[in-house]
């Protein structure tokens, strides 16, 4: 029997199952280190304990004679990297990625100094251990709060104005208050890794974890300066990377090199530690806001500087500043953003990316100004609601956000909250309620789908694009078995492999909408063949099989690319979510206790209703942990991590972690895509960290402006 | 409780005597304390002959069942189970998250208790059973925990799975699933970042619910 | 991870004839020396495996309760004379690790295990404890965990146990083995301060092995409570823990017993906090003032200054827990 679903409010159990779940229930799915290659090697990378400045030696002989190390690779030693060498037609770039082994300069500690290579994992562990540098140390500065003074924009002024300027302060009620986002690490629970192996002189098969294996082909094939078919990326099972493997990094060119240099398949898993080090993370980010309304709550103005850290050799920008543009109606809106060029690492897109911090900022200082104005929060959201982009001046192609705010306050019970702070407490539990926001552009890129129907049912959908884990290709199935007429268990989606058609990274919550629409168009462009062969354009869904049989037709294929129209030049295209949380505090302890969450996603259609519901419940969850524990601290005075593991930088484990409340407006967006489906991955988390902290506030009146919200500081 | 009697160290005779050894042996009370390592690696080790030639005798034989197969191994003592699964035996079901007992991806059963792999130096294993992932399904019929985690979506990416499964068989059978809240205490040892665990406690409510044998 | 030399010797004898030679480290369940080993803050030459000796049992003796030192933390936790005489053992137990490390680590290797401190595990930054003479990374760092009592210039570690910080609070005994016979030690003075020597985290001296712990009898099964403070509702090591004991009758306490965990280098026994409750009716007023007394002495040393704060509320809530007030 079908069970109704309710796609509103779909539990654990509701709607198809992923298409994966098998593989990866029974430890079947491989992912990128678990291939069987023959001839294999292990490679370990040694970083740097300095925090900038240069080697000037290294001893590397005891790990060359260590048993079973075949190469030590550095700076000394490493082959050349074609693409890293300077063009002599082109003036050179002050800024850039960081070339692995390329010279001897450190600009960050950890970074990666040389690569051992060993016949077995211990023993190339081993080896690493014994590689021993000198260096010239220079002054370091890996604080962003004692270099702020050195903030500079990223791009032209770094300002934008809307309106008049600081008009928050003619305001008669105006909250001015600084927040601190601290730097939160990705760390995916599969470790980065690659096998690197070389079939020929210019020719490369890697198995690589990446949110975008044409990307990491691309990037690839121009360092190593080959031919881009020559490089076969393989990601069919991604980990989780929330951003972290969005970019091609010097790890992976490391091991690349290394296969060179063995001329044996290198693999290069990294540490829980290179984590912290090598693969980005969410920026450290200082922000000032401040937002004036009228006494019956209407916002007058909004000023919102932020200096973001970024690594001495690149800039990483993010969207931290935007969300004051185009959240909320709003006159007159200036921002202000700006880089700190620390000795780290660059940072990179995590999950919400900027939008999160700076949607933490946004969102707690409109909850505080709530408070001044005695103003319920959902009220004074919907007395400056936005029924036009305020920034474009576009109307959205759709927006419920005003539903969204009605089904999450009805589940979380908002009627119970009340407005004075430290008002219930029940068993030594302070209890308090928080909302917040959170928008995100929608998008749609080009992707390309092939879609073969097979003599025995089966249709086959291919495409290049990565699933790290919120169920692409069930979403991808859903589309094809409706479009079709066919059952999802007759359909089959291959991807993680660059010579699959073109396909966008999976990022930016864009997938289903870029990739779905391949789908779908794909499945058009099939049916119409079909109907092409039959003859009669008015089957709806003709019985595939026995029409190749008529026409003695092995199987039909199509690949189709589909791009989006004009559509983005009409409207303002947006997802939007609402959280809502129910916070216990102790009110000796200062511990928070997560004890509801109700959140709200405006996505758009919802394809696929339990992995949907998976990923707004995943997002929630990121977005528990941003708020209450996740910190990546550095000691300044050596400019090294020193909770660079998973014992002492704290994620949500499941004790943290109450049944959550996924809801969905689900009304498609007549504009998008022909799915009406908006991105979901972003906006399940954007939002979240200022709805925990302001129930925080709402519960004990303990205000917390920097993340994370430990018991110290709520004691405090 | 383990019996010792079932306890046997790797029957390995070292093919060199040397002085260091007899000292050894005089000095310990017992003749029957073995020493593991073959005299030959150390001896070269201490003389300082090239430890390439040494590391051929840095090996030990290991003799554990895994998924009920008898494996005969030969490994340095210094090999963490973790690997040996996943680097000698191709059972990589079994997770690398963190390599220092912190997330509980690597998580097996020993003898029928969940422990985690990467912490467990794999020669210490002899003579035991292992279960990994691969070997709760029977056949191409799934372990009812296995069907409950499709089911109820109790994973994203599915890197953390096979050990949140391996703990979550462990907590019914330990009697450790009483409640949602009891259940979330008990699967705290097993991190998923992709945010699971509700969808994990549903899983492990219905098989437990149902009564099945896990 | 160094290559090493693994040992079993078959009995206890064995054991002691092999374990005081220098580069000599006992496994036991190894969930914190493997750790410490593929750091390479342990690097042992040899390493004796003691797992198949017969040190498991727990079993009523004469006075109290004895636990074998390879009964795992699982075990403990869940044994039946445990939960009846000493559940404060049993609630510390579960407060720590993870049901699978709990599944591995031992009592003994549990009192064994090495301080948290990232400056400890990190071979590039100085520590005394782990290269003596370098230099403390944390008296000055980022010591938002480190201790509150008993530091030095050398040193401001925290033991990272919660089995111990109740077994300090039970007037535990630690039976040792060595070559010339057993001895036993109050478990409040197994553990040391760093004074000079971090380096040394107990009295075990060299070819010492712990064989178990007894733990007299008492009438706190009543009113025991642990309670931890922590970043995270589990798997967390504590900011601040506190072991308390009370045994009431009449509503008047007649015996207290309060130990704290992550304010020092060993389990931190609170005397003056439990002589100045005897006597005195169980209320939340006497629980606050006995919480003010266990804090003289307490310094902070900038990120961790908050524990001056958080300890007496977590002594105080502690109490209210074990009087039933909660």
């Amino acid at each position: 029997m079908e069970k109704v679903i309710n796609l509103n409010m779909p539990s654990s159990s509701d709607g198809m199952s992923r298409i994966d779940g098998r593989l990866k229930v029974t430890g079947a799915a491989k992912y990128s280190a678990e291939y069987t290659v023959e001839g294999l090697t292990y490679g370990v990378l040694v970083g740097s304990t300095i925090t900038n400045g240069t080697i000037t030696s290294m001893d590397t002989k005891a790990a060359e004679h260590a048993p079973g190390v075949l190469a030590v690779v550095t700076h000394l030693n490493a082959p050349k990297v074609p693409g890293f060498q300077p063009d002599p037609s082109k003036p050179a770039p002050k800024k850039g990625p960081l070339k692995i082994f390329d010279d001897n300069k450190i600009v960050y500690n950890g970074q990666p100094i040389a690569l051992v290579i060993a016949d077995t994992y211990e023993r190339a562990l081993y080896g690493a251990s014994l590689v021993k540098a000198q260096y010239n140390k220079e002054p370091h500065q890996t604080s962003l709060q004692e270099s702020i003074g050195k903030g500079y924009p990223p791009h032209g002024d770094g300002l934008y104005k809307r309106g008049t300027e600081d008009a928050w302060k003619l305001a008669p009620f105006k909250v001015e208050q600084e927040y601190i986002v601290s730097t939160n690490t990705h760390n995916p629970m599969e470790l980065h890794a690659i096998i690197a192996r070389w079939d020929a002189d210019d020719k490369l098969t890697v198995w690589d974890k990446t949110q975008g294996v044409k990307a990491t082909q691309n990037d690839v094939a121009r360092l190593f300066k080959i031919p881009v078919h020559n490089v076969q990326v393989n990601s069919k099972f991604v980990g989780g990377a929330f951003g972290s493997a969005l970019r091609t990094w010097p790890h992976e060119v490391a091991a690349i090199v290394g296969a060179k240099v063995v001329k044996r398949p290198v693999k290069l898993v990294l540490s829980r530690a290179d984590m912290f080090t090598s693969v980005g993370y969410r920026p450290y980010t200082w922000q000032k806001i401040a937002i004036g309304a009228t006494a019956d709550g209407k916002l007058t103005g909004i000023t919102h500087e932020a200096y973001g850290q970024t690594s001495a050799y690149e800039n990483f920008t993010e969207g931290t500043v935007r969300v004051s543009l185009n959240t909320y109606a709003c006159p007159n809106v200036n921002t202000k953003y700006n880089l700190v060029s620390l000795n780290v690492g660059t940072p990179t897109w995590m999950r919400g990316p900027g939008e999160a911090t700076g949607a933490f900022a946004l969102e707690s200082a409109l909850d505080e100004l709530s408070y001044d104005l005695k103003l319920d929060p959902i009220e004074l959201r919907l007395r400056n609601y936005a029924e036009v982009d305020p920034e474009s001046g576009k109307p959205y192609s759709s927006k419920f956000l005003n539903e969204a705010y009605q089904m999450g306050a009805d589940h979380i019970g908002w009627k119970e909250r009340k407005q004075e702070p430290g008002a219930v407490k029940k068993d030594g539990w302070f209890v308090g309620y928080g909302m917040g926001g959170g928008m995100f552009g929608a998008y749609r890129d080009g992707a390309t789908v092939k879609a073969t129907m097979m003599t025995d049912g089966r249709l086959i959908l291919q495409t290049a694009v990565s699933d790290i884990g919120p169920g692409t290709g069930t979403a991808m199935v859903l589309i094809a078995a409706e479009k079709m007429g066919i059952p999802a268990d007759k359909i089959t989606f291959e991807n993680g492999e660059s010579d699959l058609p073109d396909a966008p990274m999976q990022g930016g919550s864009g997938t289903t909408s870029s990739v779905g629409s391949a789908v779908h168009d794909a499945c058009a462009e099939l049916k119409q063949k079909f109907q092409k062969l039959i003859g009669n354009g008015d089957t709806d869904n003709p019985d595939y099989v026995q029409v190749l049989k008529q026409h003695n037709l092995p199987l039909l294929e199509v690949t189709t690319k589909s791009n989006g129209g004009d559509e983005r030049k009409n409207y303002s295209m947006n997802s939007w979510s609402v959280h809502f949380v129910r916070v216990l505090v102790n009110a000796a302890t200062g511990v928070v206790k997560i004890d509801k969450v109700a959140s709200v996603a405006d996505s758009g259609h919802i394809v696929s209703p339990k992995t949907a519901r998976s990923q707004v419940v995943g997002g929630a969850i990121g977005g528990i942990g941003m708020a209450l524990m996740e910190e990546s601290i550095i000691d300044h005075r050596y400019g090294r991590y020193i909770n660079n593991n998973f014992a002492d930088y704290h994620v949500p484990v499941n004790a943290d972690i109450p049944q959550i409340d996924a809801l969905f407006v689900n009304k498609p967006d007549p504009y998008i895509n022909p799915m009406g489906a908006k991105g979901m991955a972003e906006i399940a988390l954007i939002g979240m960290a200022a709805a925990v902290a302001n129930a925080v506030y709402n519960a004990s009146g303990k205000r917390v402006r920097e993340l994370p919200i430990t018991p110290d500081k709520v004691m405090a | 409780m383990e019996k010792e009697e079932s306890f046997h160290g790797p029957d390995i005779e070292p093919d060199v005597e040397d002085s260091s050894r007899r000292n050894f042996l005089k000095q310990s009370s017992l003749l029957t304390a073995v020493a593991l390592t073959p005299v030959t690696a150390l001896k070269a080790a201490e003389m300082r002959v090239d430890d390439k030639v040494a590391s051929v005798f840095e090996k030990l034989p290991l003799k554990m069942e895994v998924n009920g197969k008898q494996q005969n191994l030969s490994v340095e003592p210094r090999s963490t189970l973790l690997d040996i699964l996943r680097e000698q035996l191709d059972l990589t079901g079994t997770k690398k998250g963190c390599d220092h007992g912190q997330c509980g991806a690597c998580t097996v059963h020993v003898d029928g208790k969940r422990i985690n792999s990467c912490l467990t130096l794999g020669i210490m294993m002899n003579g035991k059973k292992i279960t990994t992932i691969e070997g709760l399904a029977k056949g191409d019929q799934l372990h009812p925990m296995q069907e409950a985690f499709i089911k109820h979506d109790g994973f994203q990416c599915g890197y953390c799975t096979p050990g949140q499964i391996m703990s979550a068989v462990a907590c019914i059978r330990e009697g450790h699933a009483g409640s949602e809240q009891e259940i979330r205490e008990y699967m705290s040892g097993n991190i998923c970042r992709c945010g699971a665990y509700p969808n994990i406690v549903n899983a492990i409510l219905e098989v437990k619910d149902g009564g099945q044998t896990v | 991870m160094k290559q090493f030399q693994y040992l079993r010797p078959a009995t206890q004898q064995a054991v002691l004839d092999v374990i005081n030679k220098p580069g000599t480290k006992i496994i036991a369940g190894g969930t914190n020396l493997v750790d410490l080993m593929k750091r390479g803050v342990a690097t042992p030459d040899k390493l004796v495996d003691i797992n198949h000796l017969p040190l498991k049992n727990i079993t009523i003796t004469k006075t109290g309760l004895h636990i074998g030192a390879l009964a795992l933390n699982s075990v403990v936790s869940e044994n039946d004379l445990v939960a009846k005489k000493q559940p404060l053992l049993a609630m510390a137990l579960k407060a720590g690790a993870s049901p699978q490390l709990r599944n591995m680590a031992t009592v003994g290797g549990n009192m064994m295990q090495r301080t948290r401190c990232g400056y400890f595990y990190d071979t590039t930054m100085p520590c005394n404890k782990r290269v003596p003479g370098s230099g403390c990374g944390a008296y000055e760092g980022v010591n938002r965990m480190h201790a509150i009592f008993g530091g030095s210039e050398q040193c401001i570690a925290v033991h990272p146990s919660d089995m111990c910080v109740s077994l300090a609070a039970l007037d535990a005994e630690v039976i040792i083995a060595g070559k010339k016979g057993e001895r036993r030690l109050p478990f409040t003075e197994f553990h040391r301060l760093p004074g000079d020597h971090p380096e040394m985290d107990n009295q075990l001296t060299a070819g010492e092995l712990i064989i178990g712990v007894e733990i007299p009898d008492n009438n706190f099964s009543k009113n025991s409570y642990y309670l931890k403070v922590r970043d995270r509702q589990s798997y967390a090591f504590a900011l601040v823990s506190v072991a308390a004991a009370l045994d009431i009758e009449n509503g008047i306490i007649q015996h207290a017993r309060l130990a704290m965990g992550g304010v020092a280098h060993k389990p931190w026994r609170l005397f003056d906090a439990e002589r100045s409750l005897i006597g005195k009716p169980a209320s939340e007023d006497n629980f606050k003032q006995a919480a003010q007394l266990a804090m003289q002495g307490a310094k902070g040393y900038g990120y961790n200054s908050f524990k001056l704060k958080l300890g007496p509320a977590t002594i105080a809530e502690a109490l209210k827990h074990a009087a039933g007030l909660v």
